[in-house]
Parts: structure tokens; sequence; C-alpha cells
């Protein structure tokens, strides 16, 4: 595949050899201080490879970093700038910047076009001077962009109260700064791994259908989420994303769903939100699957950053609790899958090798007395069982004779080898999340309800359709 | 089709209206190819006498006028009119009703219809969204869409792999495919419907605000559909 010019136009955000940081401050707290730390402090430790200029006219340095007076003194080789000046000044700092040739600009501030006219005016000033010189920017009134494995960090949330998450497969946009905070903060203590965050805040420039494109090629990212609360330009929307779905799956989580969620969605982020049926349309039309809230989005997300496709909708559901099995039973009929019908050689195979109290069927029943053997078992069998295209399996770590590490190892094992899906349950308490973050780590997604469990496994479903139908083509 | 369609649109436009009465919105549609009632415009009544036998009884009377817009609500609709003697009544009728519900009312003509066959009622339906433009919609006719809003959307313009799955996807499509032992509907009509209006509306778009098709009959398999009524707001 020829990449298209918006993968060279965006790579700069994600991976600049030097950033300025204008509006760099000592001053602890500060939207200038907190990014000037975060990428300094990612720099002492190796992870941030480019160089860091603070421009601020009233200091000579921060923290033995030698500052710059203005962007015009700054030396050649910058090829990003973040803005955390206040709106005012901003369209002045543009034009300097333009002189100087740099390309790619993210500006943090808030005070423009979700303020009113006044701001919107001054957007339009920036974007015209970006337009008549080839700048690309995210923002404004954004937290920008976080990259784990290259150290670029713009979020002005300091890690003392925000977590930030390890590197992973999924790419997360979104247009609200707030949300994108709460989320990586989440990931973080959730072990979900983000490949590349980018809030957008009021999207003059660079939007979602930008941001899809980049990923399609991004090839850390194998799943791109996004929060949306309106689309400006739909028909480049709409064309980006039907480029996009046939290569990764995309998963957007739409805010104003309602009439009174849609007021409040205009009045946050000065953006207009189209009516809900049309959004639900154009994510249909373009094979966008659509989350009901951030849980179901992440949940997805996880199966596509850790699983295979399925080949089709037949579900298979191993349980060592009676209870778990039925929950997760209606809860294929209720995400529209259905139920595999085991093979007659899957069921003999289950039952020579079962004590005769362990129920081979689907549902299989390893039963309370189960140890990790006998879930092997279980998983053999429906591996090899042409009728089973996903496997649910949900495990009860609190019974007695189960050995925790000895079922992950093999948990783990099945999922790298087997070519079809594979999605563990574990419901608890403590020990539980002790356990079934060790399995996530291996590879496997693992969820705290079958409900989860089985809805996640139901987004792989709808995407390996949507793809059949595609290449039916 | 769409200079034809375009005349209609610059004459509405050109007495300063925005929305078509039901004869010229159909004139649209015919511009492309849709399925219409054999019906014909009348300006007197020996005309309408005249259409009414080329058309053959029963047939249906409907006054056309800029101000009415809801012909039902102004009894401006004559249904089942077996013979001359009564479509001469109706005729006055309709007419007195007209300057009852609107004395100003402008009247264009009565449209003479046959009166049709019943089929299974549907909607197609053009809307505009902002963000994204020109959306079709897809429904049941009658209670359906009134009632449980059982319609589904597509941006167009749509391809026909999308009008299948708008069709198939909204939840009285048993309906469509033959419940308790009626015969299935004639989807691949639906079909060429929606591919027809979507082509329109394209091409349109810079004229067309808001379409309703409604109510379309949908005959059994083979055996087509009618618009018998239509809408058409300009922006």
């Amino acid at each position: 595949m020829e990449k298209p010019k918006i993968v060279e136009e965006l790579e700069p955000f994600f991976n600049p050899k030097g950033v300025a940081i204008i509006g760099a401050t000592n001053k602890k707290g500060k939207v200038g201080n907190v990014i000037f730390e975060n990428f300094k402090v990612n720099k002492e430790r190796g992870i941030f490879k480019g160089e860091i200029y603070p421009v601020n006219p009233k200091l000579a340095e921060i923290d033995g970093i030698k500052c710059y007076p203005n962007v015009k003194s700054l030396p050649d080789g910058v090829d990003l700038a973040v803005i955390s000046i206040p709106a005012p000044f901003v369209p002045n700092v543009m034009k300097e910047i333009a002189e100087k040739g740099i390309k790619r600009v993210v500006i943090i501030t808030g005070g423009f076009g979700e303020l009113g006219e006044e701001g919107k005016k001054l957007e339009q000033e920036i974007l015209q001077i970006a337009k008549e010189n080839g700048i690309r920017i995210i923002g404004p009134n954004c937290v920008g962009v976080y990259v784990p494995e290259t150290g670029v960090d713009t979020v002005f949330l300091p890690e003392t109260k925000m977590d930030r998450p390890t590197s992973g497969s999924i790419a997360f946009v979104s247009q609200s700064g707030a949300f994108a905070a709460a989320m990586l903060d989440w990931a973080a203590m959730a072990g979900i791994g983000i490949g590349k965050m980018v809030s957008y805040g009021n999207k003059i420039d660079v939007d979602d259908a930008d941001l899809m494109e980049y990923f399609m090629y991004d090839d850390q990212i194998k799943v791109i989420t996004l929060y949306i609360e309106g689309v400006k330009d739909g028909r480049k929307f709409i064309e980006a994303a039907k480029r996009v779905t046939p290569h990764k799956p995309v998963i957007a989580l739409k805010s104003g769903r309602t009439e009174y969620g849609a007021k409040a969605a205009s009045s946050h982020t000065g953006s207009l939100a189209g009516a809900d049926v049309i959004y639900d349309a154009v994510f249909k039309q373009t094979g966008i699957l659509r989350a009901e809230d951030f849980e179901h989005m992440f949940d997805i997300a996880k199966a596509f950053a850790k699983c295979k496709l399925p080949k089709g909708d037949r579900i298979g559901i191993i349980t060592d609790g009676g209870g778990a099995g039925v929950m997760a039973s209606d809860a294929v009929a209720k995400f529209g899958l259905k139920m595999a019908n085991l093979s007659e050689e899957t069921l003999k195979y289950l039952k020579e090798n079962f004590p005769p109290h362990a129920v081979a069927g689907n549902p299989t029943d390893v039963v309370g007395d189960t140890d990790a053997q006998r879930y092997k078992v279980a998983i053999e069998g429906f591996v090899n069982d042409p009728n089973v295209d996903g496997i649910v399996i949900i495990t009860l770590f609190q019974v007695p004779l189960l050995d925790e590490m000895e079922l992950i190892e093999i948990l783990a094992d099945y999922a790298k080898k087997s070519e079809k899906p594979i999605i563990a349950v574990a419901m608890g308490g403590k020990k539980t999340e002790y356990y079934a973050k060790i399995l996530e780590d291996k590879g496997v997604p693992v969820y705290p309800t079958p409900e989860r469990g089985v809805r996640a496994m139901a987004g792989l479903v709808q995407y390996a359709k949507y793809l059949e139908k595609v290449e039916g083509e | 089709m769409k200079d034809e369609a375009l005349k209609v649109i610059n004459d509405v436009l050109a007495q300063g209206r925005k929305a078509l009465v039901e004869y010229e919105a159909k004139q649209v549609l015919k511009a492309y190819g849709l399925p219409l009632p054999d019906e014909k415009l009348a300006k007197t009544v020996d005309e309408a006498l005249e259409y009414a036998k080329e058309i053959g009884y029963p047939v249906v009377l409907k006054l056309m006028s800029p101000q009415i817009l809801h012909k039902s609500d102004a009894k401006v609709i004559a249904l089942k009119i077996k013979d001359e003697e009564e479509l001469k009544k109706k005729w006055e009728e309709i007419h007195e009703n007209a300057k009852k519900y609107r004395p100003d009312a402008e009247i264009l003509g009565v449209l003479v219809a046959p009166m049709l066959k019943p089929g299974r009622e549907i909607i197609i339906g053009i809307t505009e969204d902002p963000q994204f433009g020109h959306a079709i919609m897809f429904g049941l006719g009658g209670i359906f869409v009134e009632i449980l809003k059982d319609v589904t959307f597509r941006i167009i313009p749509i391809e026909e792999k999308d009008a299948w799955t708008m069709v198939k996807s909204i939840k009285g499509y048993p309906i469509l495919a033959g419940a308790r032992g009626e015969p299935p509907a004639d989807m691949k009509a639906i079909v060429d419907m929606m591919l027809r209006v979507s082509q329109l509306v394209n091409d349109l778009e810079e004229y067309i605000k808001e379409m309703d098709l409604n109510p379309v009959f949908v005959y059994n398999e083979g055996e087509g559909a009618v618009i018998v009524d239509a809408r058409i707001i300009l922006k």
C-alpha cells in the first residue's frame, strides 16, 4: 500500500525530532510546566529521544534546560510546537511559527470557538496562517497527544495525579480532553495498552478522518477507538471510514444520543452534533462499530487487540460454575450470536476424558472440583470442533483444586496456537483480579462478567461479518 | 432525467414556493422512472370526467393547492367515486371544502387517479443533516412509522447492498418477507425505488431539503409497487 500524504504530515506529532514548548514555565502545576516536565522526564528515562526547547521570554532556563525568548531565536530542527499561552496571543505566535518553518502545532489553550464568535474569529485567523504555510494543527482547547513508545506527552495533568497507560495496540481518539485524561488514567489501572492517544478538542484542522487514515498505516495499531461529540465534515468522515474499516476495526462512542445530551454537546466544544439516527446510519454504512458506553468501547477494543477474528457466530462456552454458564448463554442470545452445536466427536472426546459428574455439552461445565487439566480437555475439544467459531471460557478461580497459574498457562497457550478467538471471564474479587491481570498480560482478554465477555465476542463477530461482506464485493 | 425534474423545480421556485404539491412532486419522481399511478391533472370538471372515463371507475379526486399540503385535514380528497354523477358532486364538494379550509387557496387543478389495489404500505423519505448531507429513510408505513418508529437511515448515495440491508434491518421485515402464509412482497421493487430516489437526490442535492413518499403500496413478488402520495420540500 502506498502511504497517503497524511501519514507523512502527521508523523511529527507522534515522533518529533525537536519540540518547542511555547509557554513553558517553572511554576509548578501550570499547564506549561506540566507539559515541559512530561517531556523532560521522558527524556531522562530515555523514552523521548528528541530535543526539548522551552520558549519563555522571562526565563533563561528551566530546570537546567536552556529557554528561548521567542520562536525566532529557536535553533533549526524543531518540527513540533506545543502552545499553552493564552488564546489572544496565539495568532502572533502562529505567524512566528510559520516564519520559522515549523509545520506541526498542538494548541492546548482553550478560549476559542467553544466560547463564541470572538473565539471563532481567532480560530479562523490561526487556520488561515496554517493553510497558507502548510501547517497542520491539533486543537485548540485540547490535551493533545500521548505516545508511550516515543515519550510524547502533552497531557497537562501531572503524573502524580494521573497515571499513564503502557504501550499497546489501541489508538484512542477523543474530542473531549477530560474524557481522554480520565480514560488514560483508567486504562493504566485496567492494564489496557494504548499505542497512541490524540485529543483534538475544537479540531479546527486535524480531525477524526485524518487520524483514522493515519492509524490505518500505523503498524503498531490494531484497533482504532473514537470518542466523538460531533463530526464537522461529514462527507470526509464517511470517505475516510470506508477506506479504513476494511483494514482495521474502528469503534466509536458517540455522545449526545438524546435530545438533552445533544444540546450539552454543542455548548461544550462548540461543535454541532447531528441527529443520533444519522450517526447510527453513518456508522452502519461505513462498518464502524458503535459502542454504548466507554466500558463497551474498551471491552471490544481489548478483544481486537488480543484476539483472532472468528469465522462465524457460533459460540462455545466452558465454565466451572453452572450459573455463570447460564448467564453467558443468555448473553449469546441477547447479542445476536448462536450457541454452537458440538460435534459428536467432541462430545465423545469430552465424555471419555471427563469424570461422570462433569457436563459435556454447550455450555460445558467442568464443575467445582475441576483442576486445570480438566479445563485443558474441554478447550482441546472446543478448539478442534468445526462447529465452534469462538470460545468463551469462564473461570471461577476460587474453586479449591484449580491451580491458577497452570490454567493461565493453558489458556495463553491455546489463545496463541488456536485459529479461534478465545476470551476469558473471571468473576470475583481481589484475588481474581490478580490472576486476571496475569492472564491478560499473557495475551488473553479477561472480562469481569459473562455478559461483558460475550458482548466483546459479539464485536469481533460483527466486524468479521462486515469484512466478509466487503471482501465479497 | 435531471433536466425534466429541474424544470418542475424551477417553475415552483419561480412562483416563490418551497413546497411542491403532490402532482409536482410526482412529476419530479416520474423523471427518474419511479413507479406512479396512471393519473392526470384536470383543470375543469369536464376534463375530470374525460380522464375518469379513460382511467375507468372507481376513481379518486385530489385537489391540488399550494396552500393545502395536508389534504386529508382539509377534506379535499374524494375516494371510490363510482360514476359521472358522483364525480360531479364530489368535484363541487372538494372545492367548497378547500375554500372553507383556506379562503385564499389557489387551486392548480384536481388529480384524477385510479382507486389502487391495496398493498403492503411502506415509506421512503429524505432528510438533510447539516454534517453528513442527505439521508434516505426506509420503513413500513402507517402505525409502524408513526408509533413504533421502525425506520432505518443511510447517507446517500446508497449502493444496492445498502438498500437490501435497510430493507432487511427493520423490525417489521417479516411482514415484507411474508408472515403467516402471505407471499413475500416485491422487495426488488423497493430496492429499485430507493436507488432511484438516492440518484434523484444526489443529482438535485442543492435543491431538495426533504422528501416523503408516503404511502407506497408494495405488491407481491414480481408485481411491483406504486407511490400513492408524495411530498417534496425545497431548500
